[in-house]
């Protein structure tokens, strides 16, 4: 079968756009921002896409992994590896704790409840300033070479080295997401999105599934946070700002719901819009608001819908059709 | 208790309020039977129905299945138990395959097994033969690809009892299952279930008494929460207590 292969079409595409990124972009920096972003609303997706859970907890995750992989690093010496896993660790306690509270409830109050976690992370932040800097955020975030046991392998201040770095982690969350999208759990994922009763009738505890995509939702957000706070040397208190859930929900949008490379289309667009337009204009994000009504209206897939649908014009069906389990 | 009752209620109580919608039944069903409960609007059938698929927590009472009690058995935890239901309501997985839905259904009876996220799909081959099997039976195989929201209406209700199916169960309980189907669809359906009781215990709940006489091996008539007759269908056919209250009705 196709959909269990590593190596498929969709896999290669992923590679190669990695590899070109920072060829075609004007610095390795703004690459490894787009897959940041895109780990993040690729683990964002995981929940609101594939099972249909609008979380606006994803910048409490993001922020986490900045502030606890930082710290690690500050105060207790840690290692690049050990801060990412740290990171990691801390993401996932949280988003178990944020989904165990927020899942028992559906609907609208279930997004409720985690907006209000992503709140108190907030403000959590923002009071221990001896610790996060608060408002003026957490300088001097260092980026330490990838070594194991001791031994440098790569040093990673080079931006391009850092960038593939970046890119050899989000490679593998990749192919992991898509594992699991083609597994007994993504397809339950799916089968509570669409329908939660019938799932519950036919024999799924649907809160078990719903807390692990949390889990996994939260520790993918969490090394993505981590990843930026060494990219731009410094946490700045937004990471953790309610903003940062809606910047990242918004790019899972664009980019398009329930597709695996949506995603990463999302953050690069919306990556080198930000880019490109603040040099013009300071207000673009008015531009911003008004591409995601359009695309909310008339592009429901999103972006990647927009490619689907592009290759299904010109004969492509099948290249598109891998894209969904 | 006898032997072979596979399902068994005693002194079912389920009160909404002071009003009791299920008031002290006694229900027991043989196993490799197609048992029927019917009766008129308000009866409390589908209270019935709720308390054995564990949709409601009966207020007194217990529940024997198989000889365990499953009363406070969550409904997601009676489908491994052997236990699986169909909707009144048609409740599928609209947008996913005729295949997905059925491949869904049969992993369900896994259960918290199906978490794992690092196995593909394909490796759950008893879960894809269980699905085309049940496909063939229904007939539904040649619309495999479809979309389960782009069948007829007719189907949907087949597809409905072929998910309840996918569970290998050792009771199916089917709710209302010909409702809002055409005259000309419900010779198929009663076929269907006629066709399965040979090798299934099933348990239905219907309004419309004229469609179950002719499959039923039992039928209990429930009337304002209780059971009113239980019998053979030629005796229940007979019962001039059951045709009082059918009566203005006109069922």
């Amino acid at each position: 079968m196709r959909d269990s292969m590593v190596f498929d079409r969709m896999t290669l595409a992923v590679a190669v756009i990695l590899a070109a990124l920072p060829v075609l972009l004007p610095s390795a920096s703004l690459a490894g921002e787009i897959l940041i972003f895109a780990m993040a609303a690729l683990a964002c997706n995981l929940l609101l896409g594939y099972g249909g859970l609008l979380s606006f907890g994803q910048g409490l995750f993001f922020g986490v992994g900045s502030y606890l992989s930082a710290l690690a690093m500050i105060h207790g010496g840690a290692g690049l590896l050990s801060a990412l896993l740290i990171a990691m660790a801390a993401g996932a306690a949280v988003a178990t704790l944020v989904g165990a509270m927020s899942i028992r409830r559906t609907g609208i109050y279930f997004v409720m409840l985690t907006l209000a976690f992503s709140q108190m992370g907030y403000f959590l932040a923002y009071t221990l300033s001896d610790w996060t800097g608060g408002d003026n955020g957490l300088l001097d975030v260092p980026r330490p070479d990838l070594t194991l046991f001791g031994v440098t392998l790569v040093p990673l201040g080079n931006p391009y080295a850092f960038y593939t770095f970046i890119a050899v982690l989000f490679f593998i969350v990749f192919v992991g997401a898509k594992r699991l999208i083609g597994s007994p759990f993504g397809s339950t994922l799916v089968a509570i999105r669409e329908n939660e009763n019938r799932a519950l009738a036919v024999g799924y505890d649907t809160r078990h599934f719903k807390l692990l995509a949390f889990t996994l939702s939260g520790m993918v957000t969490a090394l993505a946070g981590a990843l930026y706070g060494m990219l731009i040397n410094f946490v700045p208190l937004s990471n953790i700002e309610l903003s940062m859930s809606d910047n990242i929900v918004i790019m899972t949008i664009i980019g398009g719901t329930g597709s695996l490379l949506g995603p990463l289309l999302g953050a690069g667009a919306m990556v080198i819009l930000g880019e490109v337009l603040s040099d013009i204009w300071p207000r673009w994000m008015l531009l911003l608001g008004v591409g995601l009504i359009l695309i909310v209206m008339f592009l429901r897939g999103g972006l990647w819908g927009g490619v689907e649908a592009l290759a299904a014009r010109f004969g492509l069906q099948r290249a598109a059709k891998e894209e969904r389990p | 208790m006898s032997g072979d009752m596979l399902l068994e209620t005693s002194d079912l109580m389920l009160a909404y309020g002071g009003f009791h919608a299920v008031d002290g039944v006694d229900l027991c069903v043989r196993a490799g039977t197609i048992h029927s409960v019917i009766g008129p609007n308000g009866a409390g059938k589908t209270s019935l129905f709720h308390c054995l698929t564990g949709g409601r927590k009966p207020t007194s009472g217990r529940i024997l299945f198989d000889g365990r009690d499953i009363t406070a058995e969550p409904p997601q935890g009676r489908v491994g138990l052997g236990m699986a239901r169909s909707f009144q309501v048609t409740s599928l997985f609209q947008n996913l395959s005729v295949f997905e839905n059925l491949r869904l259904a049969a992993q369900g009876r896994d259960g918290d097994r199906s978490l794992v996220f690092w196995r593909s799909v394909t490796s759950g081959k008893a879960h894809r033969e269980q699905a085309e099997q049940v496909m063939e039976r229904l007939g539904l195989a040649a619309r495999a690809r479809h979309a389960a929201g782009d069948l007829s209406h007719g189907q949907q209700r087949v597809l409905e009892v072929g998910m309840a199916l996918c569970a290998k169960p050792k009771l199916l309980l089917l709710d209302e299952p010909t409702s809002g189907m055409g005259i000309d669809d419900i010779p198929v359906m009663t076929g269907l279930i006629a066709e399965l009781g040979r090798d299934h215990t099933i348990m239905l709940i219907e309004h419309n008494m004229g469609i179950v006489m002719s499959i039923s091996d039992r039928v209990t008539v429930m009337s304002r929460g209780r059971i009113l007759v239980e019998g053979t269908p030629e005796m229940v056919r007979a019962d001039e207590r059951v045709r009082s209250a059918y009566l203005g009705e006109a069922a």
